[in-house]
């Protein structure tokens, strides 16, 4: 676990230093300090407004660094052949693997934080302190993000940039449809289309179940019972991600 | 005693559907403990696919390899290996000092004890003046210097450099020699890739000449130059691989 700590906070210092985290962020606070000025065009009011641009510009934003973290994690290693020194060392794939886990995830939290700091300050400006509800929903956010930059990293694994860019960004839209796909399949009588939606519903991870945002926004109160479910939910498929990540990187030759 | 054998060590490259390259076919060699081993080849002789499978970063399609009389996988064996990649990329964002640290704190060293190791290898590669100095600012010649004092960040007892020399220029090439010379009479025994002949003939005690995958040689230098009836280091290489080709018939045929 030490060596993997130790890969992890080399992966968290690289995006630290990449240019790319800095111009996402500093879009995303632009977005999120615009979010006041959009409430003209809504007939809902100007908090409303501010909540719901800023948990949607954390989402989005956080998505990006998500995924072109976890992209450079494997794929940056090899073309620069940094991987090369790296498992000559004492370490072993498994390390490896979890410790970019790791990395991606601590540096998708920073921006978490630092979007969600500007996002507070916002609503404190408006004397409107966040309650814990809005944190529930960052936190559920946080969680979905690092739910998708695992699949990335398996993905990394076995795959190419392209396809895992794709595949990433398809999976995080049906992720969020998949809910909206189920409800349609419980009306058909088809029992093979039913059946294959099942698997798949299974398979693919409900994006909606971290999405609390709607109901905040309109001042529904989240439960700590379903707050605690999803982040379950959540941390079995990250599991089953880095599962799927380790076992095609210790077949992978770099 | 051998620290290092490699018994019918075999790499085949699926290349897609009805397409493969062996690498390397059979390969059996043992490399003694305290020498200067150095394996020679042209280009895409399998030089670096040796390295890569001694390190455990491609998997032998057939054979075995031991170290120190273990299986080569083992994350304690690494302990004691220290690896020079042909070319050294590192985390360019890092300065030379922060890259011998991250190295050493996966061989879990103390970091009082980096910081000693760090002071010597850069005193020992010339590159004290370039300590706050990014890897991106590096020229390749000190890259490869970095390189050199990453692989040696763990005093490994096995030193295995691929192509060290590369990029540097005669002086740096030199140093370097001398610096083989120096870690191999401390005791380190050390495995070197080179294309350079001259190199080899000057620090290997031992050689191995590989040509299209394949083990052509191995022995020491005088006793190969007599084998071959050749006058110098170069004219064996040529002999052993004209040789080669014209027992198996495979000039200009890459072994598939």
């Amino acid at each position: 676990m030490k060596k993997s700590w130790i890969i992890a906070m080399n992966t968290f210092n690289e995006s630290l230093r990449k240019k790319t985290f800095y111009i996402l962020l500093v879009v995303a606070l632009v977005v999120i300090g615009a979010s006041r000025f959009f409430s003209f065009l809504a007939v809902e009011d100007e908090l409303k407004m501010i909540k719901d641009v800023s948990f949607s510009t954390i989402e989005f934003f956080g998505a990006l660094i998500a995924i072109f973290t976890a992209l450079a994690a494997v794929s940056t290693e090899m073309e620069k052949r940094t991987i090369y020194t790296l498992l000559s060392k004492p370490i072993t794939r498994n390390n490896f693997i979890i410790g970019k886990l790791i990395g991606q995830s601590l540096i998708i939290l920073l921006n978490v934080i630092l979007m969600s700091i500007f996002f507070v300050a916002l609503l404190l400006i408006k004397k409107s302190p966040p309650d814990l509800q809005t944190f529930k929903t960052i936190f559920l956010i946080y969680l979905s993000l690092v739910l998708m930059g695992s699949i990335t990293l398996a993905v990394a694994t076995f795959a190419t940039d392209a396809f895992n860019l794709i595949f990433s960004f398809f999976l995080y839209i049906v992720g969020h449809l998949i809910t909206y796909g189920k409800a349609l399949l419980e009306r058909t009588e088809n029992v093979v289309l039913k059946g294959l939606g099942e698997m798949l519903y299974t398979i693919i991870p409900n994006y909606e179940n971290f999405n609390i945002k709607d109901k905040i926004v309109v001042g529904v109160d989240v439960t700590w019972k379903y707050i605690g479910q999803t982040t379950l939910y959540g941390i079995i498929y990250i599991t089953i991600a880095i599962l799927i990540g380790i076992h095609f990187f210790n077949k992978r030759e770099v | 005693m051998a620290i290092l054998e490699t018994k019918d060590l075999t790499k085949i490259y699926t290349l897609g559907k009805n397409r493969t390259v062996t690498a390397l076919n059979k390969v059996s060699m043992s490399v003694e403990e305290g020498e200067i081993f150095g394996i020679l080849g042209p280009n895409g002789s399998g030089k670096t696919t040796c390295l890569k499978l001694l390190l455990g970063i491609v998997f032998p399609t057939d054979g075995s390899i031991t170290i120190m009389g273990k299986d080569q996988y083992s994350v304690d064996i690494k302990k004691n290996i220290g690896f020079l990649p042909e070319n050294p990329y590192y985390y360019d964002y890092l300065t030379g000092p922060e890259i011998l640290k991250f190295y050493g704190r996966l061989f879990e060293m103390p970091d009082s004890l980096i910081a000693k190791r760090t002071d010597e290898l850069l005193e020992l590669v010339n590159l004290q003046d370039a300590r706050n100095l990014s890897l991106k600012h590096y020229s390749k010649g000190m890259l490869e210097r970095i390189g050199l004092a990453a692989s040696l960040v763990n005093d490994p007892r096995i030193l295995i450099l691929d192509e060290p020399t590369t990029g540097l220029d005669p002086i740096g090439c030199k140093e370097t020699r001398d610096l083989l010379i120096r870690l191999n009479k401390a005791g380190k025994t050390v495995l070197l890739s080179s294309h350079f002949l001259s190199e080899v003939e000057r620090v290997c005690s031992r050689i191995v000449i590989f040509h299209k995958g394949n083990l052509l040689t191995t022995g020491t230098l005088r006793n190969l130059l007599e084998e071959y009836q050749a006058e110098n280091l170069e004219d064996l290489f040529v002999k052993a691989i004209e040789k080669f080709d014209r027992e198996t018939g495979s000039i200009d045929k890459g072994v598939e």
